[in-house]
């Protein structure tokens, strides 16, 4: 979020004639992924990719999107300039939530069967992921903003994890909420958000020690909260409600809810771009548009079938051309 | 283990192991069915929870705990065999909606099961849609085929089209 914040009106800057952001829906039921230039509001292009995606980081920096292919055990890689996939990396058993840093350097991505954390550096094509063990059913990771830190939802043991990536080891670890699926990392707060899927709440971590993490509040959202993202300058918490079809929306500092957002078909993924927020509709395969400080539906987007939209979907490359996109 | 269709030849079916887990890959199925009664009719029929046995012809027992509050458990025992425990999640009288989960290791080769049933006017008449989500039963990856994704698809499907191809029938008698 930070970083979309931060990178995407310079990329709007230098480049608004060639690329404006894109959304990149992962549909794990039609196994391809919608792309939606924010600009226009519309599918652009839709790519297939490895079979039932669901995780998806769309990294500015790096200028391709990582997609996690469940069911075909791996990540497919997309070139945000041509909208095609250029590369297929194996990714361990199952692999699931997916992030890369800031710095486009690490891609981490969660392998929810093999119990462990995937990392490539990218600054080293080529090269094996680090391999780092952790606990039951990896979930949901991110990325730190610059520490070479990742953190890890290890859902079944009701846990997140803090992970070195210099040392490839769990650092520190902190007992959230029951079932931690998604993670969101607010680096100016210096938080990491848990969703709990079983208990219904949001678990609001400190990670300004990172040897010391500590749940510093616990958030009462919906039933099955699923997906989040930092809106409106940073200011809300937006979360999607899977089973209740909301999304609730937080004030991130004072931690009061503001609103319960209705009329959503299993909300999973959720990202904000100025100041819309994108919320990913399972159920209704679409994906609803909101005004991100009145919570206003603004317009529907269709997309393929199933759609998921699980991690950071926005971002456009920083390094465009002046050559038109596709 | 062949299963031919819905529930009347489920077989009690136990899964194995911790139910925490599931498969990566969450499915979804939507039945709708139009019916010529009106829906405050055709939700007369199903909006209590525990009225399950009165419409699906699956289905022998639906004694629920707590009649239509949130929370209410309703033990389903199936004509073919076999056992549900589904829990009643949300209800919605105005809406004519109620949502309910199910717990895992039921007749349903199924885990994480969600499932919404709900009525809407519709011209003269109504339609009336039921939608589901879950995981398929088997957690871990290389499902065996009876407990693979097109398994759960398959057998979901079965009930929600059995049940409302009865409830219109119903419906409709005179």
């Amino acid at each position: 979020m930070r970083r979309l914040l931060s990178c995407l009106p310079m990329a709007f800057a230098c480049a608004t004639a060639a690329a404006a952001p894109f959304a990149y829906i992962t549909n794990q039921g039609s196994h391809d992924v919608s792309v939606i230039d924010l600009a226009t509001q519309r599918v652009v292009a839709t790519v297939p990719v490895g079979r039932s995606p669901a995780g998806v980081v769309a990294s500015s920096a790096a200028g391709k999107v990582y997609v996690s292919n469940p069911d075909s055990k791996s990540i497919s890689v997309i070139d945000m300039r041509t909208q095609a996939v250029v590369n297929t990396l194996p990714a361990g058993e199952g692999p699931v939530g997916i992030d890369a840093s800031a710095d486009g350097r690490w891609l981490l991505v969660a392998d929810w069967y093999g119990q462990r954390l995937l990392a490539w550096d990218l600054h080293t094509p080529g090269r094996t992921p680090l391999v780092v063990p952790v606990g039951k059913a990896p979930a949901g990771v991110a990325a730190h903003d610059r520490l070479g830190v990742a953190f890890v939802a290890e859902r079944d043991d009701d846990s997140v994890a803090v992970i070195d990536l210099a040392t490839a080891r769990v650092r520190s670890r902190v007992r959230v909420g029951t079932h931690p699926f998604a993670l969101l990392h607010d680096a100016a707060r210096q938080r990491i958000y848990a969703l709990n899927v079983q208990s219904d709440d949001v678990s609001v971590v400190s990670v300004a020690d990172l040897d010391n993490p500590r749940v510093v509040a616990t958030l009462k959202v919906g039933k099955a909260p699923y997906g989040a993202a930092l809106a409106a300058g940073g200011r809300l918490l937006y979360v999607t409600n899977q089973h209740d079809d909301t999304v609730s929306v937080i004030d991130a500092d004072s931690w009061k809810p503001q609103r319960t957002l209705r009329g959503f078909g299993y909300p999973e993924g959720v990202a904000a771009f100025a100041d819309q927020v994108y919320v990913v509709n399972w159920m209704d395969d679409n994906v609803s548009v909101l005004d991100a400080a009145s919570g206003r539906a603004l317009a529907t987007i269709a997309t393929g079938k199933n759609s998921r939209g699980f991690g950071a979907f926005i971002g456009a490359p920083l390094d465009v051309s002046p050559s038109p996109v596709r | 283990m062949q299963r031919r269709h819905l529930l009347l030849s489920l077989p009690a079916l136990t899964l194995a192991g911790a139910a925490s887990a599931h498969g990566p890959t969450r499915q979804k199925v939507t039945e709708k069915i139009s019916i010529n009664a009106s829906a405050d009719a055709v939700w007369a029929r199903i909006r209590n929870f525990d009225a399950l046995k009165d419409w699906h012809p699956a289905v022998a027992e639906s004694p629920a705990d707590k009649g239509n509050n949130e929370g209410s458990v309703r033990q389903l025992k199936l004509k073919g065999g076999g056992a549900l425990t589904e829990t009643l999640e949300a209800y919605d009288d105005t809406k004519k909606r109620y949502s309910y989960r199910a717990k895992d290791g039921g007749a349903l080769p199924v885990t994480n099961y969600t499932s919404t049933i709900s009525v809407a006017a519709e011209g003269s008449g109504s339609v009336v849609e039921w939608r589901g989500a879950f995981y398929r039963g088997y957690p871990n990856n290389d499902p065996p085929p009876d407990q693979n994704d097109e398994a759960a698809v398959k057998a979901v499907t079965g009930v929600y089209q059995a049940g409302l191809a009865n409830l219109k029938k119903m419906a409709e008698a005179r």
